[in-house]
């Protein structure tokens, strides 16, 4: 359905006509394919997310505002999004008008005492660190990548990474926001409330944090954040980072007190105890176990093609074959990545002194093929800045996550074998990419100490054919099913599932419901259901805000 | 290839929006983020190149009508490469260049061009340039110049001026130079003068795949007629058309950028620098010097899987993502240059923003191919330079439209090597 031309003449008042667009084509690129990265939704062959009513590009909190009252005025569902990249940010209902946000992309100040910066929706991880890396300090990247939106990472999603370790997941780090509630009314969160400044995310008093950000984020249903304050940490590097070698291979030699190693051991109880000791001991500014989302069979032959600007994946098969690369495979087998940065000479000397340590304790060693001078250069690259996230997706276009057992070290370590070996018998059906089973990848570690591990066992399959997603699906169904016989719960496979189904709408009002009620903690999504009767109550939004009514 | 062949390619987009930013590992600053021109100054998605995978597959779905809107997307890409180079970082299974050239292509076999560009090939098929001017006047740049007449003399080397040097009469003197050059260098240069055609560079890349064919026959033929062995050009256009496109017509002349000839000439010690030229400058790489100069690498292969699903090719596919494009020489040229303090802008080499004349942008849009000029020009000044040097007559000549009254003083590189001289 077209919007009415009155309402569309009125959004076109708002936003000027450059900046609003009902055309067929400009609609269909704000669609979503849930077959090529569904994020844990699909895949589902050749289904979209809906067509929006129009799609607009707003310059202002003003302009967000009327557009904001006028969906208010006529009942008509909204969406906003900032760097479209996750199933979330789409439209999951007909008719909806769809906000791009990316004018909106100023960074307004960067507050170097107070170590935060303040941004609008269209600031990326990456800008946003090359900005503050001017003035000696750093901006967490989500796994996501730094591509993606901070405000939309910090606001509305998830927001976890490498550097949850010494960063802090986004969740953590946002201070004052900005919001234009779902009415169009604008609230100021904590200090920024009280005209104190962006410094602060709660208080004083009751903290609107919760309410404004929900569970896991308010995923683009409960209004409109225009601009927010985000945490800054220490960055003890040069103001801009060098960057040598020959595209795609790009690589940084930074100075000692920058370390990248990648570690591996004996099992998987080792691997957890040597999690453990880092938080101990305090070191380490970023870790993940991030090149094993290629495949435990296939990890380092990627990492030869990908350090090689000469190479592509038609060198994969060769460089699978080479014994070379099966012995460092085969050492590398239950690895991770740490980066140790030190901001003194002697604390990088402790660093590694406390870190070799903790692999003489925990039996562990150092993968040195790793270490190869351009090897352990692009790893830094990779890691601090996080600008190759798309290789998620490099085998055939379609990735997705499974299991993603989220706790403490050793619940993940002591169940990855069994997840991998599943998943493994899976690969040898065909429709998903034959990688070794294990392909689970993820943080070792929040901010702080004793943080949680993510196990994210990636899925990689071929979003144009037919029985390659198909039959990925069918093993995310088995992955349910074994995840809850084997006491894990629904894996992150079926995350999204609970807001948006196979047609790519949203999921009928039952199936929610039964889902949340048979969730650990129904409360919250009662809570929430308060929140929103409160704070959208012409429902503006979709079902991407997780309610359940009390009757 | 048709638009169909890149069914495939529009589901397995993975809709990242790395087309929309330089590599992410050699970004400096908020400013100088961007890589894509169309997108930045459009804003929404369908003007990116995970857009235009959207539009194509709505379109070979036949999902959406030809609107304006439609022509609007297709027609403001440049065709710098700038998006493909972004995707390659992480993707070995996607072309989004060759698909926003084949969407050009789709439009124009549908009647779907524009009036711009339709003037500009009508004028062509009569006149032989892209200029809309008499071709009777093409030679008279090289009026003054003694040099063999490839049509009726011999030399083993032809110097393509190119449609837009053979008609600009501000910038021309480029093409003279580059010509007295060579000469002096000993080298056996001739041109076609008068009897030069366009390259079909220019109407290929708005996507008049068929008269681009006619002209890259009618070129591999006289130079065969005149027994070519090297064809040198000072057009960025040119070269890549000679260089990447022509060999699929049977071309196997070398072909070189006049910078290219200038820099061996320069290290084997033929050409040497005698005066100061004191200026602080800053190159700008034109894109299909750079990005687009890579070797041509003839491929006839087909998909396959290995280990299930992950998708390559058989034999190997070339994978042109601009690791191997014409950087060096120019820089080293500079840095060579007695007085000249060379400074590098923040987007260079594969991931340079571009000037803003490709694509037929300039023919149809010229106030947005304004705007990406005066954007590059911002930050050539950004470093402190005084002038803003490049390798294409396209690029000098946008760049001067959008300087004004500006400080920034613009050149062709040979203009800098003919004043050392
Ligand atoms: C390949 C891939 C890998 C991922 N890996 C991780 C990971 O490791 N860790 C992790 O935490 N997450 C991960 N995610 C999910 C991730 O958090 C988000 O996708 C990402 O951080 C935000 O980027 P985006 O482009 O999806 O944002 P957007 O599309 O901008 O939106 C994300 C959500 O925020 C909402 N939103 C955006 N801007 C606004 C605004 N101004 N006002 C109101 N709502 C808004 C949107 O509606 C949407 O629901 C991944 C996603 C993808 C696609």
């Amino acid at each position: 359905m077209a919007l009415p031309a009155n309402v569309y003449k009125d959004l076109e008042d708002i936003v000027g006509s450059r900046n609003i667009s009902g055309d067929p084509a400009v609609l269909d690129s704000y669609r979503y394919s849930l077959a090529h990265t569904a994020i844990h939704l699909g895949p589902f062959f050749d289904t979209f997310t809906p067509r929006g009513a129009c799609v607009l590009l707003p310059g202002s909190t003003e302009e967000v505002r009327a557009i904001v009252e006028l969906c208010n005025k006529h009942k008509i569902k909204f969406k906003a999004s900032s760097t479209f990249w996750s199933a979330q940010g789409f439209p999951s209902e007909d008719d909806t008008i769809q906000l791009d946000m990316r004018r909106m992309d100023r960074i307004l100040d960067i507050d170097k005492k107070n170590m935060f910066a303040v941004i609008e929706p269209g600031v990326i991880g990456a800008t946003l660190q090359a900005e503050v890396m001017k003035v000696g300090l750093n901006t967490h990247i989500p796994g996501s990548g730094c591509s993606c939106s901070t405000l939309a990472s910090a606001t509305s999603y998830f927001g976890s990474g490498p550097s949850n370790l010494y960063g802090g997941w986004h969740y953590d780090n946002l201070l004052g926001l900005e919001w234009v509630m779902p009415t169009g009314e604008i609230l100021r969160t904590g200090s920024l409330g009280q005209g104190c400044g962006w410094f602060c995310g709660e208080g004083p008093g009751p903290s609107m944090k919760g309410v404004a950000r929900g569970f896991l984020g308010s995923k683009g249903s409960m209004g409109v954040y225009t601009k927010c304050a985000i945490k800054l940490f220490a960055w003890p590097g040069p103001e801009c980072l060098p960057v040598e070698g020959t595209i795609p291979a790009y690589r940084t030699p930074l100075p000692d007190n920058f370390k990248a190693y990648t570690v591996a051991f004996p099992s998987w109880k080792a691997w957890a105890d040597a999690a453990y000791a880092i938080w101990d001991a305090g070191i380490g500014y970023l870790a993940h176990r991030q090149f094993n989302m290629f495949g435990r069979d296939l990890k380092f032959a990627m990492v030869k093609i990908l350090t090689d600007p000469t190479k592509t994946l038609s060198d994969l098969e060769e460089l699978l074959a080479d014994p070379e690369v099966q012995e460092i495979t085969e050492q590398s087998k239950r690895e991770f990545q740490i980066i140790l940065v030190g901001m003194t000479k002697r604390d990088i000397e402790w660093q590694k002194k406390a870190f070799d340590e903790i692999l003489e304790r925990t039996g562990g060693w150092k993968v040195e093929a790793m270490d190869e001078p351009h090897i352990h250069d692009w790893v830094l690259l990779y890691m601090i800045r996080l600008g190759h996230k798309n290789l998620n997706l490099v085998f055939g276009g379609g990735y997705d996550g499974c299991f993603g057992l989220l706790g403490a070290a050793d619940y993940g370590a002591s169940n990855a074998e069994e997840a991998a070996l599943f998943k493994k018998k899976w690969e040898k059906r065909g429709a998903i990419v034959d990688a070794g089973g294990d392909c689970m990848m993820g943080p070792i570690g929040g901010q702080g100490g004793g943080g949680t591990c993510l196990w994210e066992n990636f899925t990689c399959f071929d979003s144009a054919d037919r029985e390659s997603t198909e039959g990925t699906f069918e093993f995310f169904d088995a992955c349910t099913r074994f995840g809850l016989e084997k006491g894990w719960g629904v894996g992150m496979e079926k995350w999204n599932a609970v807001a948006r189904g196979p047609d790519g709408k949203t999921t009928s009002k039952k199936k929610r419901d039964t889902i949340h009620l048979g969730s650990p903690q129904p409360s919250v999504f009662r809570y929430q259901h308060r929140v929103r009767e409160a704070f959208n109550p012409n429902d503006l939004g979709d079902a991407y805000y997780e309610t359940l009514d009390d009757t | 290839m048709a638009l169909e062949d890149f069914a495939l390619e529009t589901d397995r987009c993975s809709q990242c929006s790395y087309c929309k930013w330089i590599p992410f590992d050699q970004m400096k600053s908020w400013r100088f983020a961007k890589n894509c021109p169309s997108v930045s100054y459009n804003n929404f998605n369908s003007y990116s190149a995970r857009g235009r995978y959207a539009v194509s597959r709505s379109l070979i779905k036949k999902q959406i009508p030809y609107t304006d809107t439609v022509r609007h997307i297709v027609f403001s890409c440049m065709t710098c490469g700038s998006c493909d180079v972004s995707c390659k970082i992480c993707r070995y299974n996607l072309y989004p260049l060759e698909m926003v050239r084949e969407l050009k292509f789709k439009l124009v076999e549908d009647g779907q061009d524009l009036d711009e560009h339709r003037a500009v090939i009508e004028s062509l098929k009569k006149e032989q340039n892209t200029m809309m001017q008499p071709k009777a006047v093409r030679g008279k740049w090289a009026e003054d110049l003694d040099v063999p007449r490839l049509f009726s003399q011999k030399a083993e080397i032809l110097f393509h001026a190119g449609c837009r040097l053979s008609y600009d009469t501000e910038i021309q003197s480029s093409a003279v130079a580059a010509v007295q050059i060579l000469q002096k260098a000993g080298l056996d240069v001739g041109i076609m003068g008068e009897r030069e055609i366009c390259c079909g560079g220019r109407i290929y890349s708005m996507g008049y795949r068929d008269e681009f064919a006619r002209f890259a026959g009618e070129n591999i033929a006289a130079w065969e007629k005149a027994g070519v062995k090297t064809v040198v050009t000072s057009c960025a256009d040119g070269y890549h058309a000679f260089k990447r496109l022509y060999p699929e017509f049977g071309s196997r002349v070398e072909v070189l950028h006049t910078v290219e000839l200038l820099h061996r000439l320069i290290m084997a010690k033929k050409l040497e620098f005698h005066s100061e030229v004191p200026m602080t400058v800053t190159y700008h790489d034109p894109c299909h010097l750079g990005r687009q100069g890579e070797p041509y690498v003839p491929w006839n292969g087909v998909e396959k899987k290995i280990k299930n699903q992950i998708i390559v090719y058989e034999p190997e596919r070339p994978r042109y993502n601009g690791a191997f494009g014409v950087y060096d020489p120019p820089r080293e040229i500079l840095e060579r240059i007695p007085g000249v303090r060379f400074l590098e802008m923040e987007r260079i080499r594969e991931y340079s923003w571009c000037c803003g004349a490709g694509g037929g942008v300039r023919e149809a849009y010229p106030e947005y191919s304004g705007w990406t000029a005066a954007e590059r020009i911002a930050e050539a000044k950004a470093t402190g330079a005084e002038a803003l040097v490049s390798a294409c007559p396209w690029c000098e000549r946008n760049f001067m439209d959008a300087v004004g009254d500006d400080s920034m003083k613009v050149f062709d590189i040979i203009d800098l090597v003919k004043l050392a001289m």
